[in-house]
């Protein structure tokens, strides 16, 4: 499991998307050792984060969040999120300390994740009403909380971010999306999870178009500086709208037309391709996506370069959209080995 | 300085002003003392009062409120003597001859006025009765008979419910104001049709609206200026979401106010304007006030303080608090008051708003989420009675003996006998009953099976002064239940020529084998030697022959299920 919000906790995968069935090819080498899923191999931060979030440690917390930015919070806090069984930890936490932006965010995602739980990500025509009002029930609740948080705090970026995920649930419009997202970017114009939030939102299944999704993911990239993360965006949006064809030749297809196809190049040689990129909150998220886009292309050798990156360490990335994520990872990241080369 | 005396026994204030001339006598009633079965009195009133003075060539005007009604005029002195005088003629020795024309004129005056944004929210709040009847159309104007009137007028425009204010040097020599003897009326005690605060309804309108009730005092007033300058900077500057973005204090009574606030929207900003409502009082609510924004409001009053014309200004609140029994702070208390406001009592005003808010959302939105409860739309209980089916099965009303209740998609509506507003009754017997809480039903015979003696039963029950009776109806006004459509089967496509050769190819081999068959079997019955090859013979034919007809019947079902 890897920062970006779009790939770890239920909150996002709960798309509307086709499940494409990837055919390999007979002749592959012999399985490779298992990756580690676990996001605390990659950040030991996270790891005691956890372990200080299960262990009622509110003071190891709090030092943990102690003077980090936007994003490093944003992470955190979505790994901190779907932990379970520390919401009345944190209720403890809040009452004692009223008006205090971390322990409130942290229980209102924690609430947001356990009403994602209750919703499933399945279609919603097979989510019965009893799950929509407990789903919705937990949504109003986190979002109360929020709505105190950024009262409080209009400059807490990490509270915005979840605003859109309760926006999205809470089946409001795209121009109240929007509005929350520009009070977060007043405060964090390049907030890479906050815009991984709204790319959600823009996408068709929760309201928007695909042309507001990709200008989106366009403007956000050509914003930020080169060598940064932002590229995903535009990657991640092309990938949605692939994944909602009924084939896999249909994705491949469409990746492989021309204008995308151009598209997800720049967005590699901005982030993944850049020699500037870093491994940062995030990158296995990053490299992740970019590694299924280039694997439904048929560009193996782009795909293992970025498994390769990656090391021995896995990501939910987008392959939870194909089935089971981890079973998919391993299946690209096989075939990319097996047919573009290096490992 | 606006000074305080008596003209005929009305209490009466005088201010300078540079400008002309003006005064206005107000009399403590309004549309919250009425009841909706006779609603629009006071209003057919001041239009009376003021209906042979029509021709003269007057700056006048009167307007009924829903706690005061006033009697406004520009003029000379003498214009306005002359003027005041008259009213108070007039509205106890009524001109009954244009007692029909200004029902007629007040019923075209309601169906051309331009409905405003938050016309709907006192019944929202406050249901068909007191504070919620401006939300309503005057029903009650048919049904008004002159000595209905005459008691009204005696009840309520009486010297000791009135005030009068005069903007000018002096009161205007000889002026009388022949007014009867009275007594002071309270403001009526608002009722409520919210079981809880913050709520929330939804409107047609493409506005975000708040209508909340705040104790009166200096901190509140500044509160209201406070909160518009909150909604313009964020809906209006930063998130260019909204053009128009108020909010007014207004007193209600001597111990409350309203607070109501404004900002429309665009169709496709609707929810974003509701959004950014929301989060500015939030921030308001947890106490993020501006001190530059209570400092900038404090200049600007006490600039307007300074100024001459700021006593004859004062002088319509000056009224209103002498009519509701409210003290009245002289400019210097009030001067002192606004610069004692702080953040802290900006604050505490916040969390009241907050507490008793009621807020109108547009179409489409909600704001639950947001911790504002869904206003009642429906009833909470379906009361007992005999059941009536609706002609197209999907609602069902209930006649009992405590009230009338229907039930359809959505909940119950009830409305029980003693807590009706009005009954209104037309002559096709057509009946709409209101119940106090603003929830009703319209009931169409032609729309239910009803037995021929409900309407005249539920006419019974409810108490003639409730009674409305309506003009007739168009007969094209009057609704039929919808025919009910046959519904056609799709028309079968014909059969492919595969199915065709199928049919054919098997017609004819269950003609040739059931045919063989038959033979056999009568050949059979007919011959003495018949023996047991014979008779198996004939079985082995009929089976034969279902194993041929077979094809028919199979390729008919596809055929049907494939329509």
């Amino acid at each position: 499991m890897d920062g970006c919000r779009s790939d770890p906790s239920p909150v996002l995968r709960h798309g509307t998307h086709a499940v494409i069935v990837i055919t390999y090819d007979p002749a592959m080498p012999a399985p490779l050792p298992a990756p580690d899923f676990d996001p605390g191999a990659a950040f030991p931060e996270v790891k005691r984060l956890r372990a200080a979030l299960t262990g009622a440690d509110w003071p190891a917390v709090e030092q943990l969040f102690d003077g980090r930015d936007a994003t490093t919070v944003s992470h955190l806090v979505n790994h901190a999120s779907d932990l379970p069984e520390i919401e009345d930890f944190l209720r403890s936490v809040v009452a004692r300390q009223p008006g205090e932006a971390l322990p409130a965010t942290l229980l209102a995602a924690c609430l947001v994740v356990t009403g994602w739980k209750i919703r499933t990500d399945k279609r919603a025509n097979q989510v019965s009403r009893e799950q929509f009002d407990q789903f919705h029930a937990y949504l109003r609740q986190a979002e109360q909380i929020l709505i105190d948080v950024t009262a409080r705090h209009p400059d807490y970026v990490t509270a915005w971010d979840w605003r859109l995920t309760t926006a999205m649930g809470l089946g409001m419009g795209q121009s109240e999306a929007r509005r929350r997202y520009d009070r977060l970017a007043r405060h964090e114009p390049h907030h890479l999870p906050g815009q991984q939030s709204l790319l959600q939102k823009l996408c068709p299944k929760w309201g928007g178009s695909w042309d507001a999704a990709h200008t989106f993911a366009r403007e956000c990239m050509n914003a930020a500086p080169e060598g940064g993360h932002h590229g995903v965006l535009v990657v991640t949006a092309h990938l949605e709208q692939a994944l909602e064809s009924d084939t896999p030749r249909q994705a491949g297809e469409y990746l492989l037309s021309m204008p995308v196809w151009q598209g997800i190049q720049e967005a590699a040689r901005r982030s993944v391709w850049h020699p500037g990129f870093r491994h940062g909150w995030g990158w296995l998220g990053v490299r992740g996506t970019f590694a299924m886009a280039f694997g439904l292309m048929g560009d193996h050798k782009a795909a293992a370069a970025q498994f390769s990156a990656l090391g021995n360490l896995g990501s939910d990335a987008m392959f939870g959209y194909l089935g089971d994520a981890t079973e998919q990872f391993q299946k690209f990241r096989a075939e990319a080995y097996a047919k573009g080369g290096a490992r | 300085m606006i000074q305080q005396f008596e003209v005929d026994g009305v209490p009466t204030l005088l201010a300078p002003t540079d400008g002309p001339m003006q005064a206005a006598l107000s009399f403590r009633v309004g549309t919250a003392d009425e009841t909706l079965a006779r609603s629009g009195i006071t209003h057919l009133l001041e239009h009376l009062a003021l209906a042979p003075i029509g021709l003269a060539d007057y700056h006048f005007n009167g307007a009924t409120g829903p706690a005061v009604t006033r009697f406004q005029l520009q003029g000379s002195e003498q214009d306005i003597a002359d003027f005041l005088a008259a009213v108070c003629r007039n509205l106890h020795d009524l001109p009954v001859q244009r007692f029909d024309l200004e029902k007629e004129i007040l019923r075209t005056e309601w169906g051309s006025r331009s409905p405003g944004v938050m016309d709907a929210v006192p019944l929202w709040r406050h249901g068909a009765r007191d504070h919620g009847l401006a939300s309503y159309p005057e029903f009650g104007l048919s049904m008004l008979k002159p000595d209905d009137l005459r008691a009204w007028a005696s009840r309520y425009f009486t010297r000791e419910n009135a005030v009068l204010w005069i903007a000018g040097a002096q009161v205007p020599a000889g002026l009388r104001l022949p007014l009867p003897g009275g007594t002071r009326h309270p403001v009526p005690t608002p009722s409520s049709a919210l079981p809880s605060t913050p709520a929330y309804f939804t409107s047609g309108s493409r506005a975000v609206a708040l209508d909340a009730v705040v104790r009166r005092d200096t901190a509140a007033g500044v509160f209201a200026e406070v909160l518009e300058r909150e909604l313009f900077r964020s809906l209006r500057q930063e998130g260019g979401l909204s053009y128009t973005a108020t909010a007014v204090y207004e007193p209600r009574d001597h111990e409350y106010a309203s607070l109501r606030a404004l900002a429309d929207a665009l169709p496709e900003k609707q929810w974003a304007v509701l959004g950014g409502f929301a989060d500015v009082l939030a921030k308001l609510n947890v106490g993020r006030i501006e001190q530059s924004d209570l400092d900038a409001h404090v200049g600007k009053v006490s600039d307007a303080l300074g100024s001459a014309a700021v006593h004859a200004a004062r002088l319509p609140s000056f009224a209103f608090n002498l009519l509701v029994g409210a003290p009245n702070l002289s400019l210097e208390e009030y001067r002192a008051e606004l610069k004692q406001v702080t953040v802290a009592d900006l604050h505490r005003v916040a969390e009241e708003v907050m507490s008793s808010a009621l807020l109108m959302v547009p179409e489409g939105c909600r704001a639950d989420w947001a911790g504002f409860a869904e206003a009642p739309t429906r009833s909470t209980d379906a009361l007992p009675g005999t059941s009536y089916t609706s002609i197209d099965g999907n609602g069902e009303l209930r006649f009992g003996p405590d009230g009338v209740s229907y039930l359809g998609p959505g909940g119950p509506l009830s409305v029980p006998y003693i807590e009706t507003a009005a009954l209104l009754a037309w002559p096709d017997g057509a009946r709409q009953v209101i119940g106090l809480d603003g929830i009703g039903m319209r009931i169409e015979p032609t729309l239910f099976q009803l037995h021929p003696d409900t309407v005249r039963l539920l006419d019974d029950r409810i108490p003639a002064r409730l009674r409305v009776d309506m003009p007739a109806r168009a007969p094209e006004a009057i609704p039929v239940p919808a025919p009910v459509q046959p519904v056609a089967k799709p028309p079968l496509r014909p059969y492919g020529w595969l199915a065709v050769v199928g049919l054919v190819l098997s017609g004819l081999a269950t003609v040739g084998v059931g045919g063989f068959a038959l033979l056999m079997t009568l050949g059979a019955f007919v011959t003495e030697e018949a023996d047991g090859f014979i008779w198996g013979l004939v079985v082995f034919s009929w089976i034969l022959t279902a194993i041929v007809v077979l094809p028919i019947f199979l390729i008919r079902r596809h055929h049907r299920r494939s329509r």
